[in-house]
């Protein structure tokens, strides 16, 4: 038992390695979640700055929400799908996938193993954005409100939540194709323009709860940000986001258990 | 010590390399267990093709052994059927006497291999290449990374990344690889592709070091004769997904017994005096002299004895030697001009 936790922490520890040491690549997710929000608020602050009568602070609540939005439902989970992508199908696309089954290590070990990791990559990038964008909310607040201690926490909570879901689906799907450029044509594809859009045709009337986005915009804290308003019950919303957690996770650890290798 | 059956030719285990050069110990396959590998009438069909048909290999303990065959032979599907990457569509195989696929984990645990060609991260080092390497490997194989980067040589360049490398240094470090984890068997699919001179040099020594130092067992596939020739200490033939001939490097070049060149004073007369021995095969008069095929090495002392006390001068005995390559390309000619 020790011993299979040691080898877990083990490849936990490695897979962490492989994705944090891709400089390229971390630097591309940083900019990915970053340069919106710098770009944004460097707009927002230049904006106050030149016509303090028309536009308002930079920061206070409004940005607040503004920026959970960005994090939670835009450029994070583009992070995510980057970082689970890579995550779920780095080692096939470096062909270190055959040396790792050759040692007899389970398969459901090895796939396992990419969760942790990426889900780490995902809440440290995503934990320098909110840092980014908490500063930015009570620096540059002047006399607008600013979010409570509580919402804060709640918001850190639905960004990981709400991150860590689209990280696992990522892994689940890159393990199931086998390929990064796939996986991440199709969630960003999903994430982006499919799914809001299928968000706000109200023709599919409560069919829409099925919809990941949905679901989290649902869960989302604090008030209102435009987005439309779907109504459904707690247990139904953590229900819905359990069965994406588990259906596209547990055919990625198929297909990796399965996989010629 | 030569026979033919099925069309394989078998010849029997003994005076390698090892044994020859180096006064170790011989193999004795009983004596200490299971062979390294043994595989029994296996068997991989891809819908009605055969890539490997009815193949019974025995690779005994510490040798250096060579599966040879042409790209395309059957070489790679039978390594992969060996490390359960894919399954036997018949007969059954052994690494280090457990059966797989039914116990694959326990034998791979013993068992280093490099597939086709060795994949690394190339945005990583070769150190942390191998720290991922042995994170799966299992608790304290970490530790050997500087004593496995040492005994292949990189430990100069352990710290640059991989993409960097050489393929002969890549060579290298998946060899370090399958080192970590301290293996009684390599399995080694074409280490030598690529290669340069001074890299195959290399290679080469290293693969006699694991075998004759450290009493390892190597298993090569290759289709570089020369190479194979060179390093080996047994090896089999694959042709056609078929193993048709298999032994020590010596006797598959001699074909179990060897051919003989004679000059004397008078080959007419040899040849008359040598035509009825059921030891000798394919006599016949060239440039002067006689040349024989005969069942075993040792049958060219009693030629002699029985020319020289009929009277004949013999001025020179000499066995033929063959390269791995000369007896290769015989055996599959001989096998496609029968099929």
């Amino acid at each position: 038992m020790t011993t299979n936790l040691t080898v877990a922490r083990q490849m936990v520890g490695a897979d962490l390695l492989r994705l944090a040491k891709k400089r390229g690549f971390m630097a591309l997710v940083l900019a990915v979640v970053m340069a919106p929000l710098v770009i944004w608020a460097g707009y927002q602050v230049i904006e106050h700055a030149s016509n303090p009568a028309a536009y308002g602070p930079a920061g206070g609540i409004h940005h607040f929400v503004k920026m959970l939005d960005m994090l939670g439902i835009f450029m994070g989970p583009v992070a995510a799908v980057l970082i689970g992508a890579e995550a779920g199908a780095g080692d096939l696309g470096a062909g270190v996938f055959r040396d790792n089954v050759l040692t007899g290590r389970s398969r459901l070990a090895l796939f396992l193993a990419r969760i942790p990791a990426a889900l780490a990559v995902t809440f440290t990038v995503i934990a320098i954005g909110f840092a980014f964008g908490l500063a930015v909310t009570f620096g540059f607040a002047g006399g607008l409100a600013t979010p409570s201690i509580s919402l804060i926490l709640e918001s850190a909570a639905w960004l990981a939540l709400a991150n860590g879901v689209v990280c696992v689906i990522a892994i689940g799907v890159a393990s199931l194709t086998g390929s990064r450029p796939g996986t991440i044509t199709a969630l960003i594809g999903w994430e982006l323009v499919l799914s809001p859009l299928l968000l706000q045709a109200t023709t599919l009337g409560s069919a829409r709860n099925g919809l990941l986005d949905g679901v989290l915009l649902f869960l989302k804290p604090g008030p209102a940000s435009g987005a439309p308003a779907i109504t459904m019950s707690v247990a139904v919303a953590i229900a819905v986001a359990a069965l994406w957690v588990a259906v596209l996770p547990a055919l990625g650890a198929w297909r990796t258990q399965t996989r010629d290798a | 010590m030569c026979k033919r059956a099925s069309g394989v030719i078998l010849i029997g285990m003994r005076n390698t390399h090892a044994n020859r050069d180096n006064g170790g110990p011989a193999v004795q396959i009983a004596e200490h267990g299971a062979p390294a590998v043994q595989t029994v009438g296996l068997t991989k069909h891809f819908g009605h093709r055969a890539a490997v048909e009815d193949v019974s290999l025995t690779v005994p303990r510490g040798t250096a052994y060579g599966f040879l065959g042409h790209n395309g032979a059957g070489k790679t599907t039978l390594i992969r059927m060996l490390l359960g990457l894919t399954r036997a569509s018949a007969g059954s195989a052994t690494v280090l006497g457990l059966p797989v696929p039914a116990q694959r984990a326990r034998a791979l645990a013993r068992v280093g291999a490099i597939v086709e060609e060795p994949s690394f991260y190339p945005h990583l080092t070769g150190r942390e290449n191998l720290k991922v390497a042995a994170a799966v490997r299992g608790p304290g194989v970490r530790t050997r990374i500087d004593e496995v980067l040492h005994r292949v040589g990189l430990e100069n360049r352990a710290n640059d990344r991989v993409g960097t490398y050489s393929l002969g240094m890549r060579q290298r470090l998946g060899v370090a690889r399958c080192l970590l984890s301290d293996p009684e068997l390599l399995i080694l699919d074409e280490p030598m592709n690529g290669l340069d001179p001074g890299g195959m040099l290399d290679m080469r020594r290293m693969i006699r070091t694991l075998v004759e130092e450290e009493g390892r067992t190597v298993f090569i596939s290759s289709h570089l004769l020369d190479e194979v020739e060179k390093t080996c200490d047994v090896a089999a033939i694959i042709d056609g997904g078929r193993v048709i001939a298999q032994g020590p490097i010596d006797e598959l070049v001699s074909g179990g017994g060897g051919e003989l060149v004679v000059e004397c004073d008078d080959a007419e007369r040899a040849a008359g005096l040598l035509a009825g021995d059921t030891a000798v095969h394919e006599l016949r008069i060239e440039h002067g002299g006689l040349r024989m095929r005969l069942l075993a090495p040792e049958q060219a002392g009693e030629i002699n004895a029985r020319l020289v006390s009929a009277g004949v001068v013999v001025s020179r005995l000499e066995p033929v030697r063959h390269s791995l390559e000369e007896r290769f390309l015989e055996m599959t000619t001989r096998l496609e001009v029968a099929a």
